[in-house]
């Protein structure tokens, strides 16, 4: 049995598998909570794994994601109230999210690093205020979603499972495709990259295009569920830190990394809140800080460094290579930010 | 080959893992329900950090004093378990954040299987949050929200415990022509209005310019602008307050927007012959915040520490026992009514059941509210209406209730010296 | 608006900017030397504040002495801060995720410390100059802001001085410039990284003292402030004090007279408009995206250029 082709096997099938468990979950008849939890953890995620292609493939930081986000529940809001149907809102929320992103990028992709990500935190806060003020979309009283028909959570929850799978999905095409690999150049060296014949300003647009749709179908199912939306939280500075802050927590640049950051924010997050109601904040701010400062590599990382530590002690006669090459090869990784795995 | 396996089994081994975590985060959450068969849960939804926290926090207090005094007679009688029960809580900082807002009500509902939620405390939460009681049958009250278009959507389980913003404006529009009435205003006075970007500051603006329209003649509106919350400097904005020249300066805001902006309005040395910030004014923050640049300010409240009912003196002063200062403003005194409407209601069903509670509360009457007029009722549409009180900020410390005349506790100065 | 109006807001407009440039500066000494955005500015503002009031609610001492006494104060706790936390963040010429992620979460901690300590009560100073303002005919200058204003200007060249003439300055600005060459040159990186950071906290402390004067605060305090000072950096440039200056300048006169001075629209035929009031903030960020567009190295970049030509 050849190696690379099994571990392909178990990588593939996995996620199918786990994508099939949860689709059939809802016939075992689970509280409501938990239903809402998984509907808001798929949201989340799915912001979690588009943030990663711009943010972790592409090493473009964007503190801005909420405007997509925003931008989305609100298309998507407008076209339910006239009528249309969920698909077809959410298909127009990705189109005009994506070609906000245009209008977002097409300026701001010609800064570098730390400038591209203030600008980013400049148009999020702009278009939030504009927002606050335009009077036909409810201003800062919020918009309200009527859509005629009971409600029916688990239709909700199916849409966000499928959502999220989608997300899945097109992340891994876009990792693992040519135009993944451009990235990848991209964030190590934009100048080398373009003397390989890559465009950088081209490639950044479009994947920021591809998560700025993503995102913004994600703000316009959540829409949809909440029935109410209100530029103070769909435009939020916060709303664009939760998306940045998942990616990071389970790992920058990798698609489980992402998602698992997803159910950590979706869940445990609130139970933070729940359990603690006084010292919330101080718990979140505190893993945040720890894994910034143990684990810049999120908790994938964290997996990674483990199994890595208990090959060592209990497969000692196959020890690890010594070498850093030999350490990308296996892991796919030998150094973050300049400091060893 | 040997170590190919390790590999694989590495592999595996993680992504095995990672599942089983996954896995079994949900099924841990799945099963995480109870209910209390021997006690009434009560929900209760409030901002007690960010920036709604303060009336967020009053309001729990006011609650949390009504079920006390619930729990000390032995707790609220269910006719159909037989026996009286006493009432828990199950409380959740919403962090002033109204998704978060919605998702906690909706936990409550579904996962801790209350009876009824309390929540608020702004309208914007409360928008949020009034999506989810429909949803469950479960009813849903309010000693906060007041923007009318909360209960303007049909939705049957939800109550508001004040009357609408609207009304407010358009009271305080009534005194000023009252005063004018009276000879201590001119006629045709200006005004300019300078609100606070949110739906409670557009609704102000709708009732004043409401009662004006309803009574030519009287005022005309000369400024009409929206500010954005938290603002930090308000020298443009007082500018074209000053540019205006109006007579009457009435405004919307927030506790910490109110002191901020009355601050650089009198380092301004700006005057105007009467001052209002919407539904603050004597809030004892302010007061440490202002010392005397707070004198003579109006504000049209919900409910006053002064109002002359014996209820409202037994209120202040249980509320002092338990917290060892008396109740600031009026936000603790209406969620404490929508705990006893709400307990009342809860006996009149006999049941736990959400709908026959929530049938129970849109026919409840409490005699005996705190709220001017002494009684509580909800309208048709969920909202409760009862007539505004103004007061004004009155030098040393001292606060009067000027209007209406049979509360009214001192004559109102104006134009202000 | 008559000629003395103008006047007035344009004063109004100084004192601001003076306010917000002791605001910025704490900022800028940590992200030019560091290459640190750092979150935390915000929590650091709010500590600031709340010391200035407790000094002035339990030794009735005069917030501009509190303020004064906040420097030494926090500029050891800026040094404990980056002994504990910020220097094991990798070094690097940009600003790295991971130092963005460890301030804001270090600002989540002081926040709910916040919470703890002081509760959600708007707590502000008032002292008997709160009210005051010095007048000229139409003219009123708040005396506290005014007081404010003097106490800012005085710390910022104070801190011009030890950067143009210290050994610590010069450090400083030579990180600033290219870290590499500083090292080749004998700076002790680790050393002035530390100084700078507590440098930089103290200053914030400064400002929230300054801040505690003239308005209301409660534990997340700052975050507005702290946006602005992300425009002030990028407009004033890195390397100088004045450059935060020039930019808190602008800033500050943006901000104020985008209201009130009408501009011209097309809409059916020419007419003046004034901004709605409710649009002041979206102001200060077009800014930040235009300046970082057009003046990558800021006002101060431009001026540098324009010198060097000549």
């Amino acid at each position: 049995m050849n190696l690379s082709s099994a571990a392909g096997r178990v990588k593939s099938t996995l996620p199918w598998l786990l994508l099939i468990a949860l689709a059939v979950w809802p016939s075992t008849n689970p509280s409501p909570n938990a239903v809402r939890l998984l509907f808001i953890t798929a949201v989340w995620t799915t912001t979690s794994l588009a943030w990663n292609l711009v943010g972790g493939l592409a090493g473009q930081v964007s503190f801005g994601f909420a405007v997509f986000y925003g931008l989305g529940s609100y298309a998507a809001a407008v076209m339910i109230n006239s009528g249309r149907s969920p698909l077809f809102a959410f298909a127009g929320a990705a189109a005009i999210a994506a070609l906000a992103s245009f209008f977002v990028g097409l300026p701001t992709f010609r800064l570098r690093g730390p400038y591209f990500a203030i600008a980013t935190i400049g148009v999020g806060e702009a278009v939030r205020v504009v927002m606050n003020n335009l009077d036909s979309t409810g201003g800062a009283s919020g918009y309200r979603i009527m859509e005629k028909g009971a409600f029916r959570q688990i239709e909700h929850y199916y849409y966000a499972l499928g959502l999220v799978a989608l997300a899945v999905v097109i992340a891994s095409i876009v990792k693992n495709s040519k135009f993944g690999l451009a990235l990848r150049a991209i964030k190590q060296d934009q100048e080398a990259a373009a003397a390989v014949g890559v465009n950088p300003y081209f490639c950044k647009l479009w994947v920021h295009a591809i998560a700025a749709a993503l995102t913004g179908v994600a703000g316009a199912v959540h829409a949809r569920y909440a029935a109410f939306i209100y530029p103070g939280s769909e435009f939020a500075f916060q709303t664009s830190i939760s998306i940045l802050l998942m990616p990071v927590i389970g790992g920058i640049g990798t698609i489980w990394g992402a998602v698992l950051g997803g159910v950590i924010f979706g869940i445990v997050e609130e139970e933070f809140v729940v359990r603690f109601p006084n010292i919330h904040l101080l718990l979140y701010g505190a893993l945040l800080m720890l894994i910034i400062l143990f684990e810049p590599d999120g908790l994938v990382g964290l997996m990674r460094r483990t199994m890595r530590l208990l090959k060592r002690w209990f497969w000692s006669k196959r020890e690890d290579s010594g070498s850093p090459d030999a350490d990308k090869v296996l892991w796919g990784r030998g150094s973050v930010e300049g400091r060893k795995l | 080959m040997k170590e190919s396996s390790a590999f694989l089994a590495m592999h595996i081994h993680r992504r095995v893992a990672r599942t089983l975590l996954l896995v079994g985060v949900v099924m841990f959450l799945g099963n995480l329900t109870w209910a209390a068969d021997d006690a009434i849960t009560i929900g209760i939804v409030m901002p007690t950090t960010g920036r709604e926290a303060k009336p967020g926090l009053y309001q729990k207090e006011g609650i949390e004093l009504a079920i006390k005094q619930i729990n000390d007679q032995g707790g609220i009688m269910v006719k159909e378990k037989g026996k009286k029960l006493p009432v828990k809580t199950v409380f959740y900082d919403n962090g002033s954040d109204s998704a978060k807002a919605a998702s906690l009500v909706e936990r409550a509902m579904s996962s801790d299987h209350v009876t009824a939620v309390i929540g608020g405390y702004s309208t914007a939460l409360a928008e949020a949050e009034s999506v989810m009681p429909d949803r469950y049958k479960i009813p849903w009250l309010t000693g906060g929200a007041a923007a009318t278009s909360i209960y303007s959507r049909g939705y049957k389980y939800i109550f508001g415990c004040l009357s609408p913003i609207a009304l407010l404006g358009s009271t305080t529009a009534e005194f000023l022509g009252n005063l004018a009435d009276q000879g201590k205003l001119k006629k045709g006075l200006k005004i300019a209005l300078v609100v606070e970007n949110t739906d409670h500051g557009v609704d102000y603006v709708a009732g004043v310019q409401d009662w004006i329209g309803k009574h030519p003649g009287y005022f005309t509106v000369v400024l009409n602008e929206k500010f954005d919350l938290g603002g930090t400097d308000f020298s443009g904005l007082l500018q074209k307050v000053k540019t205006a020249k109006a007579d009457i300066f009435l405004s919307d805001a927030h506790l910490q927007d109110y002191i901020t902006m009355q601050r650089q309005y009198l380092q301004a040395g700006l005057h105007h012959q009467v001052i209002s910030y919407g539904a603050r004014g004597p809030e004892a923050d302010a007061r440490k915040a202002l010392g005397a640049g707070t004198d003579y300010i109006l504000a049209a409240l919900w409910w006053s520490d002064k109002l002359p009912y014996a209820q409202v003196q037994k209120f202040v002063a249980d509320y002092k026992q338990m917290y060892n200062r008396g109740p600031d403003s009026w936000y603790a005194a209406t969620a404490y009514d929508a705990m006893r409407i709400l307990a009342k209601s809860i006996e009149a069903a006999g049941s736990t059941d959400g709908t026959k509670i929530r049938d129970a509360l849109s026919k409840a009457e409490l005699k005996g509210a705190l709220i001017p007029g002494g009684v509580l009722k909800f309208g048709a549409n969920g909202q409760a209406g009862y007539p505004f009180l103004v007061t004004q900020n009155k030098p040393e410390d001292k606060v009067d209730i000027v209007f209406p005349k049979d509360a009214a506790t001192g004559p109102p100065v104006a134009p202000i010296p | 608006m008559t000629a003395t109006d103008y006047l007035d807001l344009l004063i109004k407009s100084l004192l601001l900017a003076g306010i917000y440039a002791a605001m910025a500066v704490g900022m800028t000494a940590i992200y030019g030397v560091m290459k640190i955005v750092n979150l935390a500015h915000a929590g650091f503002l709010m500590l600031g504040a709340y010391f200035a009031y407790e000094l002035f609610e339990r030794f009735h001492l005069d917030p501009i002495l509190g303020a004064m006494l906040a420097l030494p104060v926090f500029f050891l706790f800026g040094m404990a801060v980056h002994w504990l936390l910020v220097r094991w963040l990798p070094k690097s010429d940009t600003p790295t995720l991971a130092s963005l992620l460890l301030m804001f979460g270090f600002w989540l901690v002081l926040q709910n410390i916040g919470y703890l300590v002081w509760g959600n009560t708007a707590y502000s100073i008032f002292t008997p100059r709160s009210l005051a303002s010095v007048r000229f005919g139409e003219i009123s200058i708040p005396k506290d802001k005014l007081i404010v204003f003097a106490a800012a200007v005085v710390s910022l060249i104070v801190l011009q001085i030890v950067f143009a003439r210290s050994w610590f300055g010069r450090s400083m600005r030579s990180l600033i410039q290219n870290p590499y060459a500083a090292a080749i040159v004998g700076v002790d990186d680790q050393k002035t990284a530390r100084l700078s950071f507590a440098v930089g906290t103290a200053f914030a402390g400064f400002a929230g003292a300054l801040l505690a004067i003239l308005f209301p605060f409660t534990p997340d305090f700052g975050a507005s402030f702290q946006l602005r000072a992300f425009v002030i950096i990028v407009l004033g440039g890195l390397e100088s004090v004045s450059g935060v200056a020039l930019g808190a300048l602008i800033l500050a006169l943006l901000e104020t007279f985008s209201i009130n001075v009408p501009l011209p629209l097309y809409w059916h035929g020419w007419k003046f408009v004034y901004l709605p009031s409710s649009y002041q903030p979206a102001v200060s960020f077009v800014l930040l995206v235009v300046a970082l567009l057009v003046l990558p190295k800021g006002i101060a970049g431009l001026l540098e250029r324009k010198w060097r030509v000549a």
